[in-house]
């Protein structure tokens, strides 16, 4: 096992960053996942990362060793494909042997191998068939046991389980963790999923437009987004992002309504480049009244959708759509008017102009 | 636009109708396609004299092997002639078809695979071959040849006969290359094998309906090409059936039973090789060259 | 080891464009890709290039009938006049273009009836479009020799047909009349190639979405509005590439007037590859020969540019590393 170095990493096509000076540490034995929405350039990272795409500037380094010039063989990786990436005309036996027999191992040890590979993922009454005989599920495991099976230092993940149907995701979701658990293997895995990334994770690189957005532990990106990118991405419902301006002690809506701030948070809002600020709010920190209150706006219920256990809201604030959780006994209707107050501590300000979040001086 | 009950009234009478239009249509086109060919067995099986009636013998009235008895027996002027044709034709469209692969499969796995600077610039140059006649070419390819020693040998057909089918071997090809996830590669590559290596296992036997259809296309064009072998060789030994049947008969013209059987055999290789084989050929059409 | 953990990182512009590597940068570290293409481009170039040259050259000069090229002079564009004003020029182009039309039109129209008929599954459906298939296979060296036969004003088969149905009375002249001479070998053409045609759309009816026409029959489309909106506007493009290609081949059709008539009856079925043939090989006439090979080679750069169009579409979106 061992860490991953990024370091400046650069991937141009043309006149365009696909990757654009990308920096992280990944430690030994750390589960990371790359997030972030498609074209952002996770999967060219992963892709420079395991040597498939020659890179345009920066280093990476896997255990220490430099490996920019490194052919994929040669870098200690195994990587598990969106598409699975099974050899269609060769048996599941053969697609786990491959790795080893290309590693010139001697017979009885690849099998050896193989057959413990696809006893611990419980895929040994499937080694005699062709990957398309195989379910998705099926497959997935069949390329997870491929990576493993030569116990490499790294593991690499590009959006393993896109392909599956819900049911099976959250399932094989639980799976690799565990693996990873027991494994105690170094993973970079790749989704577009921010629940993947939250759930799975010990941290998460947030990506767009080829810039590294944020990187840090999954509690910390979810409570300390750093702009309202990072804050819109990650949380399910997104995070609520409202534009207002700054007047004073409080914030001022165009549609005439003021919310005052907390002390603390007029200290942040003094720290924004222009008037322009961005209020963000958690579903879960909001309140919801039938009446005015101090320290709430108005608003006008878009839609409702109670879930069981909890009902979300979605209630226009100034334009801005903003998601609500509500006790399952709370009733209101589409277009009633109602007052959404707001919690001073667990508020983010962003600046309007930088969209960065707003730090206490 | 028609109103839902019009075209409901019609859809229940369309698809019977369409139906038996296209099986009419089916029942003409083939007695259209396979009366000449008919015809040609007929005439084989005749004597001369009986082939010079008229109205003709619809039906051989004295039906005879004699036409290819005599083109296939090895001891006969006639049948070692023929013979050494036939010979001649396997020899240049094996060799051709071979040659072809070989320089068709890397050239197509690089245009379908990498982004070089010039790709298209030499993909469209490729492909433009296909536009220019033979006729064109052959006084300069005829001067080149006796330049490099070629007239009278096999080489400058297979030389020449290679251009012909590289363009839409390469086509073919491409399209094939272009349906193989390039993911499968880069798994062979982290599984541990090198660019090559991962041509070699995973992306060549995946490919082989692709080179199946390449191999028919370019065997059966160079056996059936005339127009070079007609100018490049005129020593008998060297000649290929198309030149070759042409040279026996134009000395006694009128022997059309013979010319009839001459031209069967002929044609036997490759229609059989073609039927045999000809699912690979509408499948490379389909999955690659077709599909966008 | 620096390490960055729990730092934000954060840049809110992007930085300048990258600078472009130049090309010969560029083709530097490609410089392994082309060792793929190499031994074909290699072919090509000894057997297209030169002789595009060499054509050049020589429609500029009047070279001696036993093609000595010390002999040679230059004539400018001597050769291209005498084409353009020679009386029997538009003769063989008309014929040409009446070859080529009616070849293309006859030969798409039965290839896009049997792709129709022959999508539905049916018993014996691969064998039907084996034996459609077979013309295209043969030679079209057998197909003149079969079809010379078919056609004899004596004994052939098709006159004799005739007469016994009672529709012309003794024998009849296809190709030995110069009236009819042009059309019967259009019918062998038609005969040889329209199964190519077939093929080809067959393939590209495959790729014609079921969800579509499920669609248009939902919507209340008739089976021949789904034929018409659907089906025929999917087919675009491969009709559009095996239109170029017919085009090409009839243009460039050799064998069948070569053998069958050999161009006569009276020039009545010359068309330009066997007019260059004659200038060049039959009256050593290099020059003018070479002359017309150069008009024709534009006139292929301009349906070669259609053609390359047309089967590149959609090639730079498909994924490539």
């Amino acid at each position: 096992m061992a860490g991953i170095v990024l370091q400046h990493v650069m991937k141009t096509y043309g006149n365009m960053y696909a990757v654009n000076d990308v920096s992280f540490t990944v430690n030994d034995g750390e589960f990371v996942a790359l997030v972030g929405p498609s074209g952002c350039g996770k999967t060219t990272t992963l892709n420079l990362i395991a040597g498939l795409l020659p890179m345009s500037g920066g280093d990476i380094s896997i255990g220490n060793r430099v490996v920019n010039d490194l052919d994929p063989k040669d870098r200690d990786i195994a990587m598990v494909f969106q598409n699975y990436a099974l050899y269609p005309q060769k048996s599941v036996y053969k697609n786990l042997a491959f790795p080893l027999q290309m590693r010139k191992l001697p017979k009885e040890e690849i099998d050896r191998k193989v057959q413990d590979a696809a006893k611990l993922l419980d895929i040994t009454h499937l080694l005699e068939r062709k990957p398309r005989e195989l379910s998705g599920g099926q497959q997935q495991r069949v390329a997870l046991g491929r990576a493993l099976v030569r116990d490499p230092a790294v593991f690499l993940m590009d959006e393993p389980l896109s392909n599956l149907d819900a049911k099976l995701r959250v399932q094989m979701r639980s799976e690799i963790k565990r693996f990873h658990h027991n494994l105690n293997a170094t993973v970079v895995y790749v989704t577009h999923d921010q629940l993947e990334a939250v759930t799975m994770a010990d941290k998460m690189a947030v990506m767009n437009g080829g810039l590294l957005q944020q990187y840090d532990t999954p509690a910390n990106v979810f409570s300390n987004p750093v702009n309202t990118f990072v804050a819109s991405f990650v949380g399910s419902p997104a995070m609520s992002l409202i534009p207002l301006e700054a007047a004073g002690n409080s914030l001022r809506s165009p549609e005439g309504w003021e919310l005052p701030l907390s002390p603390a948070n007029v200290r942040k809002a003094a720290g924004s480049t222009t008037k322009d600020i961005v209020l963000g709010a958690r579903h879960s920190t909001l309140k919801l009244h039938k009446s005015a209150v101090p320290g709430s706006v108005p608003g006008k219920v878009y839609t409702v959708e109670p879930t069981g256990d909890v009902t979300f809201a979605q209630v226009f604030i100034n334009g801005a759509v903003v998601n609500i959780s509500l006790a399952p006994s709370v009733v209101i209707a589409p277009d009633e008017m109602v007052w959404i107050e707001f919690d001073q501590d667990r508020m983010h300000l962003f600046d309007g102009a930088t969209t960065m979040a707003l730090q206490a001086a | 636009m028609t109103t839902i009950t019009e075209s409901a009234v019609r859809r229940r009478n369309g698809p019977d109708w369409w139906r038996w239009t296209g099986r009419l249509f089916l029942v003409l086109l083939l007695g259209f396609t396979v009366m000449p060919m008919v015809w040609m067995i007929i005439t084989s099986l005749k004597t001369g004299f009986a082939a010079m009636q008229y109205p003709p013998q619809w039906w051989p009235a004295e039906p005879t092997l004699q036409n290819y008895t005599r083109l296939l027996d090895p001891s006969g002027r006639i049948g070692q002639d023929f013979l050494h044709y036939f010979w001649n034709s396997l020899w240049v469209s094996t060799i051709t078809t071979i040659l072809a692969v070989v320089v068709a499969v890397p050239a197509a796995y690089a245009f379908s695979r990498f982004r070089f600077p010039g790709r298209n610039f030499l993909f469209f140059a490729v492909l433009l071959r296909n536009m220019f006649p033979a006729v064109v070419f052959l006084v300069p390819l005829f001067i080149l040849m006796k330049a490099l020693g070629l007239v009278n040998t096999h080489g400058s057909l297979i030389l020449t006969y290679l251009t012909f089918g590289l363009p839409l071997a390469i086509w073919l090809l491409k399209g094939f290359y272009d349906n193989i996830p390039i993911q499968l590669e880069q798994a062979a590559r982290i599984d541990g094998a090198t660019r090559f290596q991962a041509f070699i296992y995973i992306v060549m036997p995946l490919s082989t309906p692709g080179i199946i259809a390449t191999s028919i296309y370019s065997f059966i064009g160079a056996w059936n090409e005339y127009i070079y072998a007609y100018t490049f060789l005129t020593k008998q030994s060297q000649m290929t059936l198309p030149v070759g049947i042409q040279r026996f008969f134009s000395e006694n013209a009128t022997d059309w039973p013979g010319l009839m059987a001459a031209t069967f055999i002929m044609s036997v290789p490759v229609v059989v090789l073609f039927l045999v084989l000809q699912k690979y050929f509408v499948r490379a059409l389909t999955e690659g060259a077709v599909k966008h | 080891m620096s390490s960055v953990q729990g730092q934000a990182i954060f840049r809110d512009v992007p930085g300048p464009a990258p600078k472009q590597a130049s090309l010969g940068q560029r083709m530097y570290t490609s410089r392994f890709d082309y060792l793929y293409i190499a031994p074909a481009l290699l072919v090509m170039l000894i057997v297209i290039a030169y002789p595009v040259y060499y054509t050049i050259e020589l429609s500029f000069y009047k070279t001696p009938a036993s093609l000595s090229l010390a002999d040679k002079t230059f004539t400018g564009i001597d050769n291209y006049r005498t084409v353009l004003t020679s009386a029997i020029f538009w003769k063989v182009t008309w014929q040409t273009i009446i070859w080529t039309v009616l070849s293309t039109l006859f030969s798409f129209l039965l290839g896009l009836g049997a792709a129709l008929a022959l999508h539905r599954a049916f018993i014996g459906r691969a064998l039907l479009r084996g034996l459609l298939l077979i013309p295209w296979v043969v030679s079209a060296v057998a197909a003149s020799y079969v079809w010379k036969w078919l056609y004899h004003s004596d004994f052939g088969a098709i006159g004799a047909l005739l007469n016994q149905i009672g529709l012309t009375k003794g024998p009849v002249n296809f190709i030995d009349n110069s009236t009819t001479s042009l059309y019967a070998l259009i019918v062998v053409n038609v005969w040889k190639e329209f199964s190519f045609a077939m093929i080809m759309l067959m393939a590209g009816l495959q790729t014609v979405p079921e969800s579509l026409l499920r669609a248009a029959q939902v919507d209340g489309a008739s089976a021949w509005q789904r034929f018409w909106h659907v089906t025929l506007p999917q087919l675009q493009g491969v009709s559009t590439v095996t239109i170029l290609l017919l085009v090409v081949q009839n243009f460039n059709s050799f064998i069948i007037p070569f053998i069958m008539t050999g161009g006569g009856p009276v020039g009545s079925t010359q068309i330009w590859i066997t007019h260059i043939y004659e200038l060049a090989f039959l009256r050593q006439n290099w020059g003018v020969g070479a002359a017309y090979a150069v008009l024709l080679f534009l006139i292929m750069m301009v349906l070669g540019y259609f053609y390359v169009r047309a089967l590149t579409r959609g090639d730079d979106k498909r994924a490539g590393a």
